[in-house]
């Protein structure tokens, strides 16, 4: 299979600030291509370069073949792009705002009615389509947008972070949707996450941060390079444990969030049996499990990556006000 | 060619669903008609030395300025219609146009047709007012004055544009229109007769595309070449340019021709702003 995108060397400076500090990466026709990072990684900044939105500092991409630069509406047309911030036009009905892009697009007059049907049924508003979109909800208006995206069968689609607000029913009919049209359509997905089990669907994942690409790989090489087992205790006095774990067992440990201490051990089950039986701070709690994604990050820059919602956002900064750490 | 259908008729549709501001348009012109209009004419006839007999007695203040509101609503109709470029860049939705492959000239012209028609319906909609105030407005005039509407909606329009590729926020979109408007409103003769000003002003007058743009709107509604000479003097018709009487043919000439230069600029400025 062939390279749909193609980068290299794609840098972005905001003054003296780089948010995107030199990628390299290659996209094979038909893949889905994930990028996963913390906020402010770079995620948008790499996309928007993609997909013409903006200029890159250095470097060059090419998306179908085209130049991303010098041939900007050859990508264009070969894109769609669901962005992270909201696009619609709230004042017009859903009807109108898929219209209004099916005729933006070129989509064939012939065909207008059936493919809205089709992505209208996708995203289930199909009951909603003569409604202004002012009146919908939240995750409403994502789906609709979602469903515009995969209007004209772009060659590439560009997710960037399209489930974020959604509830969970929705995020599977979505990802059901995506991956059928990848198969009858062919089409490439590029798109970029915080949820570690949107990542696991990915052929291919790009973990970035500041602005660097730190792993690439399948799901499963990551994970592998991460290896053996995961256990996560919280006890007594959660310091302490910490020295003495990595005294005893030659192993890095991290805490997470003042909450637990996680680390990595060859063989999980067997380990745990004498470790709870020699362990000599009080366990409080203990945990077996597989690496994930989320591992895979916190190995690479010792930080976990994860989708903070609004509300644990809250509450944490409650909790650093009235000084509970 | 779609794609500028598709951005023209999406101004449109949002025009005529926006009920709040159809009914707000009516109230500067009616502001200015009655209260204004009907306020200063009394003081304006005897100005004009014309409250007792002779030819000035024809003059009825509120109906010289029917012309000039109707311009009015139609110049701020069109150079505001810009705002929604501002608005798209603000509320996201001009990411979906600039990611699309329709191509940048057509985002400006589609956006430039979309201001001009909503401006001429914008005018129209002020003929609501022609039973109060006397003037015989007749279906030939109504014929006339749709296409000049629009020709001076798409200039005022393109200058819009202008403006609005070079900003980013609405509120800095609104103030420079301010600026810009009022001023060419007032030395436009569309809200009180030019006649005696001073050298300086009349040079702005001349200058300014607003006075040819009223003055097509006068000829049109006012038709002074049926009115006494004095009269017609009296109410600053008789627009002259080097000693040269300015023709409505020359006026649709001038400000066709000053459309094509804004609107190639405000496609250029545009197309550069938002490569
Ligand atoms: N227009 C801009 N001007 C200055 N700095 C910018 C601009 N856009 C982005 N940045 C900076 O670039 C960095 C990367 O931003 P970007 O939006 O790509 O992050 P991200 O990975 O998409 O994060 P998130 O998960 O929060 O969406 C951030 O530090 C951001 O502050
Ligand atoms: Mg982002």
């Amino acid at each position: 299979m062939s390279n749909i995108i193609e980068v290299s060397g794609l840098k972005k400076s905001y003054k003296d600030f780089e948010a995107v500090k030199g990628v390299d990466l290659n996209v094979k026709e038909g893949e889905i291509f994930g990028f996963l990072g913390p906020n402010g990684a770079g995620k948008s900044t790499t996309i928007n370069m993609l997909s013409t939105i903006t200029k890159p500092s250095e470097g060059t991409a090419k998306i179908n073949g085209y130049d991303n630069v010098r041939e900007k509406n050859k990508v264009r047309a070969s894109i769609g792009l669901i962005f992270q911030e909201p696009t619609l036009d709230e004042k017009l009905t859903a009807n109108e705002n898929l219209m209004l892009h099916c005729k933006f697009y070129s989509v064939k007059k012939e065909i207008r009615e059936e493919r809205i049907q089709e992505v209208l049924q996708i995203v289930d508003l199909t009951d909603k389509r003569t409604n202004i979109v002012e009146t919908f909800s939240g995750g409403m208006k994502r789906r609709l947008e979602i469903a515009r995206g995969l209007l004209h069968y772009p060659k590439v689609l560009f997710l960037d972070e399209p489930t974020v607000g959604l509830d969970p029913q929705t995020r599977t009919h979505v990802w059901e949707y995506i991956l059928k049209l990848k198969k009858k359509a062919g089409i490439t997905i590029f798109m970029t996450t915080h949820y570690m089990d949107e990542a696991e669907i990915c052929d291919r994942v790009a973990v970035i941060d500041h602005g660097e690409l730190i792993a690439l790989g399948t799901p499963e090489q990551l994970k592998s390079n991460v290896g053996g087992d995961i256990i996560e205790v919280s006890t007594e006095d959660n310091s302490a444990a910490k020295v003495l774990i990595e005294k005893n067992y030659q192993t890095e440990v991290i805490e997470i969030e003042n909450a637990h201490l996680s680390f990595r051990v060859a063989k999980g089950s067997e380990f745990l049996v004498d470790f709870i039986k020699q362990f000599d701070i009080p366990i409080k709690s203990v945990n077996l499990r597989k690496p994930t994604l989320n591992d895979v990050f916190l190995q690479l820059t010792g930080r976990e990556i994860r989708d903070e919602t609004v509300a644990q956002k809250d509450i944490r900064r409650n909790k650093m006000r009235r000084g509970m750490h | 060619m779609e794609g500028i259908v598709a951005i023209w008729q999406r101004d449109v549709i949002k025009f005529f669903r926006d009920r709040a501001r159809l009914v707000g348009s009516f109230a500067m012109p009616f502001m200015f008609l009655i209260l204004f209009g009907s306020g200063m004419s009394g003081a304006i006839s005897s100005m004009m030395g014309g409250a007792g007999s002779g030819p000035l007695a024809d003059f009825d203040f509120v109906q010289f300025m029917f012309p000039g509101i109707i311009g009015m609503t139609v110049f701020n109709t069109a150079i505001f219609s810009a705002l929604s470029v501002v608005q798209d860049k603000e509320f996201g939705y001009m990411r979906e146009i600039l990611v699309s492959p329709i191509s940048r000239v057509s985002i400006a012209i589609g956006k430039v047709l979309g201001g001009s028609t909503v401006a001429v319906f914008q005018g129209l909609m002020m003929l609501i007012f022609v039973p109060f105030i006397g003037v015989a407005i007749s279906v030939m005039m109504v014929l006339k004055l749709i296409p000049i509407m629009f020709l001076v909606a798409f200039t005022l329009s393109s200058i819009g544009l202008i403006i609005a590729s070079s900003l980013k926020t609405a509120q800095g979109f609104q103030m420079v229109i301010q600026v810009l408007v009022f001023p060419m409103l007032f030395l436009s003769g569309a809200l009180f007769p030019l006649s005696g000003m001073p050298a300086w002003m009349n040079f702005l007058v001349k200058i300014n595309p607003l006075t040819y743009s009223v003055d097509m709107f006068k000829k049109i509604i006012l038709q002074p070449e049926k009115m006494e000479p004095a009269l017609r003097k009296a109410m600053g018709l008789d627009l002259t340019v080097f000693n040269h009487l300015i023709t409505f043919s020359d006026e649709i000439l001038g400000v066709a021709l000053l459309g094509i230069v804004f609107v190639i600029l405000a496609t250029f400025r545009f197309s550069r702003a938002e490569a």
